[in-house]
């Protein structure tokens, strides 16, 4: 019983995510159209739908990883529904105060929301306790999700097992599935940020009721603004990866991979450096001590090595001369990890600190994260839904236009990020609502960008019938 | 055991409490009040035949006000001194300076008199000025001398105050500083950016560092533990969750 309300929320899951991926995708398009003075928004519409668009995004695309997770884990551990329900409960709240707050309060602070922005209230007055309210409701409702599913974990295997530690030696008597490895992994980097969220609120909340007698401090708050939306912005990646773990070999029709002993220690060293590669997002912060700077720039290249080098080394070994069954889910995968790996270079350039103080406050930045997002972590989930879909699917229509869908994806999604590539090379500045004439091949990129993204669009909307079609059915079947 | 928890809890109570005193201090917020706020455009009486406004003035050149008054037996005398000296040090001076007198009771003969004991009377680059309309002009630079009826004396701040070529305060030092903090202010009118860090008050408890004006040197404050906070939580609920499903595994 508990397996057929999984099933139905997980499909639920996807409505929603495909639902709201493609409103913030059109919000998107609106911002890149202001930005080529196609159509005309003010500055507090534009930062307004800034705002909801990149937290909505982060949002949706964590849930979805999730879910995915959550759903696969009864592979392997008993499930419960109460912290999946607790999650898509809260997170419904909480995205309904986020846009009232933005739509309907005005509130634009950006996605960051950067200390003390949100208490420069150009706004109305309510949207800001609004704004943070819906943060702490979703970030109270994922942790307590998260903290079910390390609970679900630890109740079949111990801390060392759950962990494969026994897999750093030769023989070891107990298997760590990969997915149960990279989910742990993955899920304790996720409550850490969220209780960076939690440190974070707190204090935004102290100084909102105590009218200023109490104030932060910048630093502290960047910091911690940092360790929560770097991690988990991270994580959502690693919970794709645990997923991709999981099926990709299956649905290739190939042995279902195992935990070795690089695969071990590559993701438990990725925890502690995924910790700490946050710190390069100070750069420019000239009180941050120098250390910290050395640390951000050291643990960005480290955190990529394990996780990226095994992932994309396991993914290559597994097609390469290889007679494998190839579906529309296993090229998702394949192409999310190319992706993924584009964007993690354009990541790691702008990392490293001599670059950063070059690239970072141009579109350098939304080239990179949207590259390992767009064509990376959306893909792995995509990637997922399609196969979800397809398990309960009564015949092969889900298959259809797979060329079709897959090529408008590829074209859509690296035309746009091209041009916010290009863009970054030519120094354009990022979150600018209009660019000033010194710019003059901001406006033309921005409108490039914009038809890009349309196609892009176009290719998430086939997805997103067709998977959602199925996902309905799925909830209301009354079968099993 | 439980000693040893007992000492190191005793230990961290006094790293922090006197963490939390270190970075009480009464002034830290002074230097950013008013900062990137419109001066006051005060009419300035510079001799018997001109005066100007401060935006004429800044209209030219960008300026950096410094606040006096003649009679002052304080702290007046050796911060313009030391100002002078500081900026005949510096090469770039495309930057006008107006000593102002907050002093009612001086007249423009008085400030004469002290442009000329500073043997700055014939330097183009210095306007010494007097004004009817100071509390603005105060106010507007949150600049606030007491009078003390005792000592006939105002207690006040060194300050100077930069101003951009649009009339708008860019940076404010107050005491005595060196040409480094100087250069800051100066680059400042410019246009140019310099990063400042807020020093800590009496309502800013949790600074990541505790900038020491005497050394020069940030030590590391109490907020900085607040970054290590939720990756030790998250470990102890990992360890706790895990004793927790002990008997599941069993």
């Amino acid at each position: 019983m508990e397996t057929v309300k999984i099933k139905k929320i997980t499909a639920l899951w996807i409505v929603v995510v495909l639902l709201l991926f493609v409103v913030s995708i059109i919000l998107g398009i609106l911002m890149r159209l202001n930005q080529g003075e196609i159509i005309h928004h003010s500055p507090v519409t534009f930062y307004g739908n800034m705002t909801t668009h990149g937290l909505t995004m982060i949002g949706i695309w964590f849930v979805a990883g999730m879910a995915g997770v959550n759903y696969l884990m009864q592979r392997y551990v008993t499930v419960s529904l109460w912290p999946n329900m607790t999650g898509l409960i809260f997170t419904a709240i909480g995205v309904i105060l986020l846009w009232v707050s933005t739509f309907i309060g005005d509130f634009h602070a950006g996605w960051t929301f950067l200390y003390p922005l949100p208490f420069k209230v150009m706004w109305a007055s309510w949207a800001t306790p609004m704004f943070l309210c819906s943060l702490t409701v979703m970030g109270v409702g994922w942790l307590i999700w998260s903290l079910g599913m390390v609970m679900q974990l630890l109740k079949r295997y111990s801390i060392s097992q759950v962990f494969a530690w026994q897999h750093f030696g030769k023989n070891p008597k107990v298997e760590t599935p990969p997915f149960v490895l990279i989910s742990m992994i993955t899920l304790v980097g996720v409550i850490a940020s969220l209780l960076a969220a939690v440190v974070l609120l707190i204090l935004y909340f102290m100084e909102f009721f105590s009218n200023s007698s109490f104030v932060n401090d910048a630093l502290l708050m960047k910091n911690l603004t940092y360790f929560f939306g770097h991690t988990i912005a991270n994580e959502m990646l690693y919970l794709g990866l645990a997923v991709l773990y999981e099926l990709f070999s299956e649905v290739s029709g190939r042995p279902k991979w195992k935990t070795t002993w690089y695969i071990a220690v590559s993701w438990n060293l990725s925890l502690v450096f995924i910790l700490t590669a946050f710190f390069h997002h100070l750069y420019m912060d000239f009180v941050q001590p120098e250390g910290l700077q050395i640390v951000g720039q050291l643990a960005s290249y480290l955190a990529s090595l394990p996780a990226a080098g095994v992932t994309v080394f396991s993914v290559i070994i597994a097609v390469y001369r290889t007679k494998i069954k190839w579906s529309l889910t296993n090229l998702l995968f394949f192409i999310g990890v190319a992706g993924w790996v584009v964007g993690g270079l354009g990541a790691l350039i702008d990392a490293t600190i001599s670059n950063n103080f070059v690239l970072h406050n141009t579109l350098w930045v939304p080239a990179h994260f949207h590259t390992y997002n767009v064509m990376g972590n959306v893909l792995f989930s995509l990637a997922f839904f399609h196969w979800f879909a397809m398990q309960f699917a009564n015949n092969n229509i889900t298959e259809r236009f797979a060329k079709t869908k897959l090529g408008l994806l590829i074209l859509g999604g690296a035309g746009f990020l091209a041009v916010f590539y290009l863009g970054g090379a030519e120094s354009i500045p990022r979150r600018y609502s209009n660019y000033p004439a010194e710019f003059p091949s901001a406006q033309v990129l921005a409108y490039v960008g914009a038809i890009f993204a349309t196609v892009y669009l176009i290719a998430i909307l086939f997805f997103f019938l067709n998977i959602s079609k199925r996902c309905v059915k799925i909830m209301f079947s009354s079968s099993s | 055991m439980c000693k040893d928890y007992v000492f190191i809890f005793l230990i961290a109570l006094v790293f922090s409490t006197v963490n939390v005193t270190a970075q009480v201090t009464q002034n830290g917020w002074k230097e950013e009040r008013q900062v990137y706020q419109k001066v006051f455009d005060a009419k300035l009486d510079i001799d018997e035949q001109r005066s100007a406004t401060i935006l004429q003035l800044a209209q030219t050149k960008p300026l950096i006000i410094a606040m006096v008054f003649t009679r002052c037996t304080g702290v007046c005398s050796p911060f313009l001194l030391q100002f002078k000296e500081n900026l005949q040090m510096i090469e770039k001076k495309n930057f006008n300076v107006v000593v102002i007198s907050f002093d009612t009771r001086d007249s423009l003969k008085d400030m004469a008199m002290l442009a000329q004991i500073f043997d700055l009377k014939t330097n183009p680059q210095w306007t010494f000025a007097v004004t009817d309309a100071i509390d603005s002009l105060s106010s507007s630079i949150g600049f606030d001398p007491v009078w003390d009826e005792k000592r006939q004396q105002f207690e006040h701040d060194a300050i100077a105050v930069g101003v951009n070529t649009e009339g708008i305060i860019t940076k404010k030092l107050i005491g005595m500083r060196n040409s480094k903090d100087l250069e800051l202010l100066i680059k400042s009118i410019e246009g140019a950016f310099s990063p400042s860090y807020r020093l800590p008050g009496k309502s800013n408890l949790f600074s990541c560092f505790n900038y020491n004006p005497q050394t020069g040197r940030n030590m590391p404050g109490l907020g900085l533990l607040f970054i290590a906070i939720p990756a030790v939580v998250t470990f102890l609920l990992v360890v706790v969750i895990n004793l927790l499903t002990k008997n599941y595994r069993a």
